[in-house]
């Protein structure tokens, strides 16, 4: 019955519910679950984000070269499609799972949940120090899914140029470490260091920034230096 | 590209929430998308209308996209400072976002300022019947 003036005609009610919740509530509580995960397995867990072809998997590749052979590392792979990251990697001898998303932007914490037991499940013994997460190459919509890692590293090459962080704010916003890649080719490009910091730095003053690259090798050492010391504040 | 994965996100959330409530029909979604968030609002618009279409429970479902203006904060002045002047085009700062960025302080006139926050996505309230 109609509540207002008993007319006779159904009306059904009417009501407001009040939410206030974050619309990614559900990818971030499963990202939660992931850091648990990560951290039983020991290992500290980076998410790197970057535009296609800025030196991600190069930058592992060389990042494993550098580092003392005793560590053990794996590496989560997103790609739209292919394996050809995840054998890269599997050529310098690190454990590597592909995540191919099938057309889809980004990864989510539902995605490497998957990964992770199976992470859990080769690695249950041993333990690993550290994980890598690679990104789908897009510097827009991974920002938006934190994954469970410990620390957000976004990359920028040189040849894309150095006013990025202003139009791919939301990177920039999110992460912890900003690395700029190919340096050897500023002679050939017209990308001012000024400029990339300068932006980056008032997007998120808190980023903590390298400038390198990995054919050269300039920079590595400093970038190597930070993730080891990571590794150790997690033995004190 | 990502607003259809955020948009099945909300659709999934939602029913869940008209059929814990026993609603026949959500007649409006309120969202709050901020600035900074790193969504587009016509792509998103544009996957909710078109999403909506697969569920009965939606069909009618209007939706309201709130969004706040982004605040910016001043290292040396040690305080939040109004950047938007009063006319339409200074405060449609959405479509010229990059502008807003490595501002210096009007006050001050020295430091860079900084976004605060303004990257939330929020589901604000629902209504159903």
């Amino acid at each position: 019955m109609c509540d207002t003036c008993g007319c006779g005609l159904t009306s059904q009610k009417r009501e407001v519910v009040s939410l206030n919740e974050s619309l990614l509530r559900e990818n971030d509580r499963v990202a939660k679950k992931n850091l648990e995960h990560f951290n039983n397995l020991g290992a500290f867990t980076l998410n790197l984000i970057s535009s296609p072809g800025a030196g991600k998997t190069t930058l592992l590749e060389k990042t494993f070269e550098y580092m003392p052979k005793d560590l053990k590392f794996a590496v989560i792979e997103g790609d739209i499609e292919t394996e050809r990251d995840a054998e890269r990697i599997r050529q310098k001898g690190v454990h590597a799972i592909q995540i191919t998303t099938g057309g889809a932007c980004h990864l989510d914490a539902n995605l490497i949940h998957g990964a992770i037991h199976s992470l859990s499940h080769k690695f249950k013994e041993d333990g690993l120090d550290m994980v890598f997460i690679e990104n789908v190459g897009n510097l827009v919509c991974p920002a938006t899914f934190y994954l469970g890692e410990h620390k957000r590293v976004v990359m920028l090459s040189v040849p894309e140029g150095s006013d990025k962080p202003a139009k791919y704010p939301k990177a920039f916003l999110t992460s912890d470490v900003f690395i700029i890649t190919k340096v050897d080719l500023l002679p050939y490009f017209d990308f001012s260091i000024d400029e990339a910091r300068k932006l980056a730095l008032s997007i998120n003053p808190k980023l903590k920034i390298f400038e390198l690259s990995a054919v050269s090798g300039k920079g590595m050492e400093e970038w190597i230096d930070f993730l080891l010391g990571f590794l150790e504040k997690k033995k004190d | 590209m990502h607003e259809f994965s955020l948009v099945q996100g909300l659709l999934k959330r939602a029913e869940e929430i008209a059929s814990k409530k026993d609603a026949r029909r959500v007649l409006k979604i309120t969202m709050e998308i901020g600035p900074f968030s790193g969504v587009v609002i016509d792509s998103f618009v544009f996957a909710f209308d078109v999403l909506k279409k697969d569920l009965e429970v939606f069909c009618d479902c209007e939706l309201e996209i709130r969004q706040p203006r982004p605040s910016f904060y001043c290292p040396q002045c040690k305080k939040e400072v109004e950047l938007f002047g009063t006319n339409e085009k200074e405060r449609n700062f959405l479509n010229n976002l990059s502008s807003f960025i490595a501002r210096t302080c009007p006050l001050c006139k020295e430091a860079i300022l900084s976004p605060r926050g303004s990257d939330e996505i929020l589901i604000l309230q629902m209504e159903m019947e």
